[in-house]
């Protein structure tokens, strides 16, 4: 308790000169080093943005007219046709086979013919009768007289009308008849075609959605499953850190990789359909889990020990722990890797390319065994056409896709932020 | 929580639902990208034509892979038709055969031809099949390749650098831009030419190896990206097929090959020596077992003459004599005599 307060040896020292000039210079360096490294932090974030700003731009630029069509108003003259169509036959049982049977582009070519001379193939699109089909199978009453439809015109028609290029063959139609470009809803219902005019995304959308569905349904589950028992359960040995680079590793996997796999082992050994969701999303399920157990686990860990310990301390099981506190507490930082795992599988090509989604698919998926093809692919696949016409539709369909994605890394901001906790 | 449960009790339901589909509704082709265009705009007339079937499935895969998948055996896990942009070679045909595919119907769907193409600011070059093999060959006619520009191949030829962009080695395009044009440039030789008697091998490797060194770069088999490569770079040359040139005729130009320029009649008369013939394979052992696929062959062959529809697509129509014969077999589904396969 007599400790001498010892007397602490230091040496003596000038006070810093601040004023000097060796300190100045070295105060400007400082404060140099430091505007440099904003300067280059900002730098670097405005390339990023000026990139993402021209890829928008080109994308929205190129890809705002693929979502509207030039339509040109033909009367079809149904009542003086030489091809009569009973609208009787087309109400009542038997109206499909009557509808499907019915030369509905005869009608259309004679009317048009009359109408513009020759070229009708120039002028209309090759699935324009299909809108007078659609009309007569909405009222056949029109087929007793005379119908003005707003049909298709051709992509030539079409790239000219939306561009404003002067063009004489669009000229004179519209010395004839009407011609307008409206917004067109068939492009968002509408699947695969041919032809340019008559594209619609639906099909691979809904292809993208049930291949999601599956690769949810698998990674999911088998994800949060394998990181609670990687945290909760396992007991630590080489065995466990063994599993642990695996998975690790198999999230740095090229997704190709995948691809081949998913070819050998769904399709060759399991037989199961080419081309349809249910590979596809088995496939991305491969791809995706190794993103969920990363997520899982690091999420489970940031749970405080805490909690778990007041838990067991009233006697709560382990799987009480489990699921009635840790689970629910690390479910938003769970949602969150899931849904960014989810997002890249959106927007995976070459995985699905080896298991066949890149068919020509010209009807909406029924199931998950239909042959379907996903978003990304069928832009693959648009923009290698021969017409020109898809350009555009090929950045449209891009538009949807990030239009897919940023809603889906929406909803995870929305879910971390909504049921995040902080301790 | 719920929500974890149910996905848990989705994805167990879903891997008990994962069975195999026995039988199939509708058609599946694979094969040649060349074809693929005309095939899905087949396969989209048939489906609005009749929405009893349902609407076939096309995939573009090029011959050879499409061949393998085609060839692998019969039964509704393989597909039914498939597109080829050169005749089914005999080896194939018997791997077709040991797998248990023994009837093939094949029709000759139309002519494409395959375009050496420059840029409309291009110097209009002209070329022979021979001067073509020698800038671009590995070792033309068994010499190392020195060449680096047009004039070093020719002196008649301007004096600007090799660029020539075209398709990879899987695309029967390539196949048969060696076959057609690189084979005759070689042949133009006459001691190669001897040397296909002797030693064919050799022949083959002289004759169709492509240089790399840069000079020839691989487009992949996107032939919209060669188009524009063309636009950006005046002295560049591509190869494509003919719808391609058709289409963008307001920014690309066929380069003559021998003084014969690629159109439409030269390419149906093979004058042109790009113009190969394009063919659709089908098994007639799933003809019973695939509804609508007679139909299908029906549509296909009303659809391959002049003013049909596929011709408005870029299909050169083949010449009336082999339009009636195929029309004939697609009437009365003749199977393939394997005998009449060449190589």
């Amino acid at each position: 308790m007599t400790d001498p307060v010892a007397t602490p040896q230091v040496p003596e020292r000038r006070p810093t000169d601040w004023k000097g000039k060796v300190m100045q210079r070295r105060i400007a360096n400082r404060y140099a080093a430091e505007r440099r490294f904003h300067a280059m932090g900002l730098g670097a974030v405005l390339l990023s943005v000026g990139f993402l700003a021209f890829l928008l731009v080109t994308m929205i630029g190129n890809g705002a007219s693929g979502f509207r069509r030039t339509e040109i108003l033909v009367p079809v003259d149904f009542a003086h046709a030489a091809i009569r169509l009973d609208p009787a036959s087309f109400r009542g049982p038997g109206r499909e086979a009557a509808l499907a049977a019915a030369d509905f582009e005869g009608v259309l070519f004679e009317s048009a013919q009359a109408r513009f001379g020759g070229g009708v193939f120039k002028i209309l699109s090759e699935g324009a009768w299909l809108t007078v089909r659609n009309k007569v199978a909405d009222n056949p009453d029109i087929l007793k007289g005379k119908a003005d439809i707003w049909v298709p015109a051709s992509s030539a028609i079409d790239r000219a009308a939306k561009s404003g290029t002067p063009d004489p063959e669009l000229d004179r139609v519209r010395k004839i008849t009407d011609v307008r470009t409206s917004f067109d809803v068939s492009f968002l219902v509408g699947a695969d075609s041919t032809d340019p005019t008559m594209v619609g995304v639906w099909g691979a959308f809904k292809g993208s959605l049930l291949t999601m569905l599956v690769t949810l349904a698998l990674a999911f589950p088998v994800g949060v499953l394998s990181a609670l028992y990687l945290e909760e359960y396992a007991p630590r040995n080489r065995w466990t850190d063994l599993i642990e680079v695996s998975i690790n590793n198999l999230a740095a996997v090229p997704s190709i990789i995948f691809g081949l796999l998913g070819l050998a082992v769904f399709l060759n050994v399991m037989s199961l359909p080419r081309s349809a969701p249910i590979v596809g999303g088995l496939t991305l399920a491969l791809m995706t889990m190794p993103v969920i157990v990363i997520a899982g686990r690091n999420a489970i860990k940031a749970v405080p020990p805490s909690i778990r310990d007041a838990a067991l301390g009233i006697g709560a099981s382990r799987v009480q722990v489990v699921f009635h506190h840790v689970l629910p507490l690390a479910l938003p930082g769970i949602l969150t890797g899931t849904i960014i795992g989810m997002a890249r599988a959106l927007g995976e090509t070459a995985p699905l390319l080896m298991i066949g989604m890149r068919a020509f698919v010209s009807a909406p998926p029924g199931g998950l065994t239909d042959p379907a093809t996903v978003l990304p692919v069928q832009i693959f696949l648009w923009s290698d056409e021969v017409s020109k016409g898809f350009v555009e539709k090929t950045s449209a369909a891009i538009i949807v896709l990030l239009v897919f994605l940023m809603t889906m890394n929406g909803l995870a901001i929305y879910l971390r932020n909504r049921f995040e906790r902080r301790w | 929580m719920r929500l974890v449960r149910g996905l848990v009790l989705a994805s167990a339901l879903l891997l008990a639902g994962c069975g195999q589909d026995a039988s199939r509704q509708q058609i599946r082709i694979v094969g040649s990208s060349t074809v693929y265009p005309f095939s899905t705009a087949v396969a989209e007339r048939f489906a609005r034509k009749n929405p009893k079937f349902k609407a076939p499935i096309v995939e573009s895969t090029g011959t050879g892979a499409g061949m393998k998948l085609f060839c692998s055996g019969v039964g509704a896990a393989y597909p039914d038709i498939e597109d080829a942009s050169r005749r089914i070679k005999k080896s194939e045909m018997e791997g077709c055969t040991k797998a248990g595919v023994r009837d093939l119907i094949e029709l000759q769907i139309g002519i494409d031809g395959i375009m050496l193409a420059e840029s409309r600011a291009g110097s209009a070059i002209a070329l022979t099949p021979a001067q073509v093999y020698q800038a671009l060959a590995a070792q033309p006619y068994g010499k190392p390749q020195t060449a680096r520009t047009w004039k070093d191949v020719d002196p008649s030829l301007p004096d600007t650098a090799i660029q020539v962009y075209g398709p990879p080695p899987t695309s029967g395009t390539r196949d048969a831009f060696a076959e057609l044009i690189l084979d005759a440039g070689c042949k133009a030789d006459p001691a190669t030419k001897a040397l296909s008697k002797t030693d064919p091998d050799t022949f083959k490797a002289i004759c169709t190896k492509i240089r790399e060194d840069g000079a020839y770069v691989e487009a992949g088999e996107n032939d919209n990206l060669i188009v524009q490569k063309l636009g950006a770079n005046p002295d560049a040359i591509g190869i494509f097929g003919y719808s391609f040139l058709e289409e963008n005729a307001d920014r690309v130009r066929g380069i003559p090959l021998n003084g014969v320029h690629p159109t439409y009649d030269t390419i149906a008369d093979y004058s042109y020596p790009g113009a190969r013939p394009l063919f659709i394979y089908v098994k007639a052992a799933h003809l019973r077992a695939v509804p609508g696929l007679a139909e299908f062959v029906a549509e296909y062959a009303s659809a391959w003459n002049k003013e049909g529809y596929l011709s408005r697509r870029g299909l050169i129509a083949a010449p009336a004599d082999v339009q009636a014969k195929n029309a004939a077999i697609a009437k009365a589904l003749t199977i393939l005599d394997p005998k009449t396969l060449t190589e």
